[in-house]
């Protein structure tokens, strides 16, 4: 009986490593050897220079950077924003959607468009709305009266330019919250909000202290994903503004690749990347704690 | 209960087999795709699509076949890099950029192309390119393409009557394509009509376009990035001069040139909206399609000017060339050099350039034919005539960072009201210092 069960187990593990090896290959490994880059200077344009092993050297140089705190700074400035944001908006609109009135299903599908976009076109479109000349939303401006608000570009002004992003940041990922809560509020039981109907508590009550509660973990499964791919938002910075004016729009993943592709120092841009990874396990682990504990 | 066993027992030999022999047939299948034709590396641009068009006459004429991987020019650099670093050693003959062989030589990833300079005395001469493409005394790039940094203007504008006498009544001299800086900003001034018509189309978003407006200045001033022991040199008066004027210059253009790249500068001067833009001379080809441009046959080209008092004096002008190397691991040098002799070739140079590029050679330049399709080439070969032709980065492996994470990050500081001239060039300047000091240059 041992010996079967031991053979059953030996069984499971061969059944099973295939999607081990798959694993380890395109995770642990690349893992691990991010992780090792960051005790190196290796830089790229320079192979004649070697791999150079140098200890915590980047993480010393990285975190006595006063520039790494600005970045930091900005980034949980656009991180908080727009995540913010597009939780409440998702919220609203996820609850609108779901009244169920004639329509709704094309409202939902017409909702979700911004998100079935490629950050890419996302930047570009955005870049060419945003145009002084030929773009809608300064005319729109000018027309309002709100001249001088566009008197510089959106985009080249460096007290207007982190609020665009978390603009475009909160239109595009608004619909990732929607579909995840509507999808959190369509399997919600019935029989709460009708007892609660039968003992009179108001819309506002029956939303309060039964649908809050009971999407917990959908929210939570929303803001967990927006905060960590919040945190990597890389293409419609690097359309939209490239880092400027001066470095007013780069934000953590930027400056990433700036060290790894125009400075070519990758054991730096692997430790900034390193520490953008702690810095979501951190923020991952906190909600959990936070938001997740009962749900 | 024994049969489901055997089945089970099967199912998972395969398994473990399949996975192996797919990642062999995978390797495999790679390693078929690289031995057979030469393989080419390119970025997608308007001069890689007129080279393009000889590649099949190479092919009957010498028997060897060409195959040709096109990047994006955005990560084109990153990918050949990234090919070279991991030793895949995919490609023959990249077709690269002037600013980035230092890197690929330096690195060995290229080989010295001597010999095909050796083999042709004229070569020297006939192609300027060829004085930025040595290294140590050896050539690694045979330049296919070359712009100058200049300005391109509307002649229809400058040649106005009415223009030309407001202009003489206004300042007191003729109205000509600018030929010193002072001229250039009252010419600017004077077209500044807005918002009908600005004086001139600047580049303002972070990049190394907005660098380029930095460099010409300071450059035309007399000035340079760094003097002959990789010092920093551009935190000097001069270089807070040539900083100030850029920022004074786009009092003339559209305010929203602050965020423009190349392309949407571009698309401003084809639509006529601009007197002048700062750009370089391919931009012509883009001006003179009927496609997409409203002043077709309108516009001409003026290398960037010196200040009035540089007198007669060659100073140093953006130069942009493309061209060709060859791969170090590359096994077939002989047909690649037949490859690269073919392209260059003056006569097809000269056929190939109206399809969007500027030869590399003079004889090429001087064909008439060619003179008649394009009139502007006789204007971009005085350009060049007059200047020390330089590459908007220092070669050195690394050039590219200097000027894209240091210079082109502190103009856009400065332009965006952010700081003094004389803190954001001494940031630059020490940051740049810092980075040579530890790649071992001092």
């Amino acid at each position: 009986m041992k010996k079967q069960s031991l053979t059953k187990r030996w069984e499971d593990i061969l059944y099973l490593s295939p999607g081990i090896v798959v694993l380890g290959l395109i995770f642990i490994i690349p893992l691990c050897y991010a992780i090792g880059i960051t005790f190196v200077r290796w830089t790229l344009i320079r192979p004649e220079l070697g791999i150079v092993f140098v200890g915590l050297q980047n993480y010393v140089n990285i975190l006595k950077d006063p520039f790494t705190y600005e970045v930091l700074g900005r980034t949980m400035v656009f991180l908080i924003c727009a995540v913010i944001i597009e939780m409440v908006l998702g919220m609203v609109i996820a609850t609108v959607l779901n009244w169920g009135y004639r329509g709704h299903s094309l409202l939902q599908s017409i909702c979700l468009i911004p998100f079935m976009m490629a950050p890419i076109v996302v930047g570009f479109t955005w870049r060419f709305l945003l145009n002084n000349t030929f773009g809608p939303i300064p005319r729109l401006l000018q027309s309002i009266g709100l001249e001088s608000w566009v008197s510089l570009p959106l985009l080249a002004n460096p007290h207007t330019v982190m609020l665009v992003l978390i603009l475009v940041d909160v239109w595009q990922f608004t619909p990732f919250v929607v579909l995840v809560v509507l999808a959190g509020m369509k399997a919600l039981p019935t029989e709460p909000f009708e007892a609660a109907t039968v003992d009179g508590a108001t819309s506002w009550q029956r939303f309060r202290h039964i649908t809050l509660p009971l999407l917990r973990s959908s929210l939570l499964v929303a803001l967990v994903m927006r905060t960590l791919t919040a945190l990597r938002v890389f293409d419609t910075v690097s359309i939209m503004t490239g880092g400027g004016p001066g470095s007013s729009s780069e934000i953590i993943s930027f400056y990433g690749y700036r060290l790894a592709f125009q400075s070519y120092e990758m054991g730096l841009a692997g430790t900034v990347g390193i520490l953008t990874m702690l810095l979501a396990l951190g923020l991952t682990v906190v909600y959990l704690r936070r938001v997740g504990v009962e749900s | 209960m024994r049969k489901n066993k055997c089945i089970r027992g099967i199912f998972l030999v395969l398994i473990m087999l399949v996975f192996p022999v797919m990642v062999i047939i995978a390797g495999g299948a790679q390693e078929a795709v690289e031995s057979d034709p030469l393989q080419l590396v390119s970025e997608r641009g308007t001069h890689t699509e007129a080279w393009k068009t000889q590649m099949e006459a190479f092919e009957s004429e010498s028997g060897v076949d060409l195959e040709i991987t096109q990047h994006p020019y955005a990560n084109y650099f990153d990918q050949l890099m990234l090919s070279y670093t991991s030793g895949q050693n995919e490609y023959d003959v990249p077709y690269i950029s002037l600013l980035w062989y230092p890197t690929l030589a330096n690195a060995g990833y290229i080989q010295p192309l001597n010999d095909f300079v050796d083999a042709d005395a004229t070569l020297p001469e006939d192609m300027p390119g060829l004085q930025s493409a040595s290294l140590d005394g050896d050539i690694y790039f045979i330049p296919y393409m070359n712009e100058v940094g200049g300005i391109v203007y509307r002649k229809d504008l400058f040649e106005d009557e009415t223009e030309k006498k407001n202009f003489k009544a206004e300042y007191g001299y003729e109205l000509t394509p600018p030929k010193t800086l002072e001229q250039y900003e009252d010419i600017a001034a004077f077209f500044h009509r807005p918002p009908e018509l600005y004086g001139v189309t600047l580049m303002g978003k972070r990049s190394i376009f907005l660098a380029t407006h930095f460099m010409n200045r300071l450059w035309a001033h007399g000035g340079n990035l760094l003097d002959d022991d990789f010092e920093p040199v551009f935190d000097s008066e001069i270089g807070v001069k040539s900083l100030e004027e850029v920022k004074d210059f786009f009092a003339y253009t559209n305010p929203a040139a602050y965020s423009y790249d190349f392309q949407e500068a571009l698309t401003e001067f084809k639509m006529g909206k601009s007197a002048m833009a700062e750009l370089w001379t391919t931009a012509m080809f883009h001006v003179d399609d009927p496609e997409g441009s409203q002043i077709v046959g309108k516009a001409s080209f003026v290398g960037f000017p010196k200040p009035a008092d540089a007198g007669d004096e060659k100073r140093p002008r953006l130069f942009i060339s493309w061209g060709f190397a060859i791969s170090d691991a590359c096994e077939r040098k002989e047909e690649a050099l037949d490859w690269i002799a073919h392209a260059t070739a003056s006569d097809a140079l000269a056929e190939a350039a109206p399809l969007g590029t500027i030869p590399a050679r003079i004889s090429a330049m001087n064909d008439a034919d060619l003179i008649a399709e394009l009139p502007w080439i006789p204007a971009f070969q005085e350009a060049l005539d007059t200047c020390i032709p330089t590459p908007i980065v220092p070669l050195i492996p690394e050039g590219m960072s200097i000027v894209n994470g240091f210079v082109a990050p502190m103009v856009s500081e400065f332009i965006s009201g952010n700081g003094s001239a004389e803190e954001l060039l001494a940031g630059a300047a020490a940051s740049t210092r810092e980075l040579l000091e530890q790649n071992g240059y001092y």
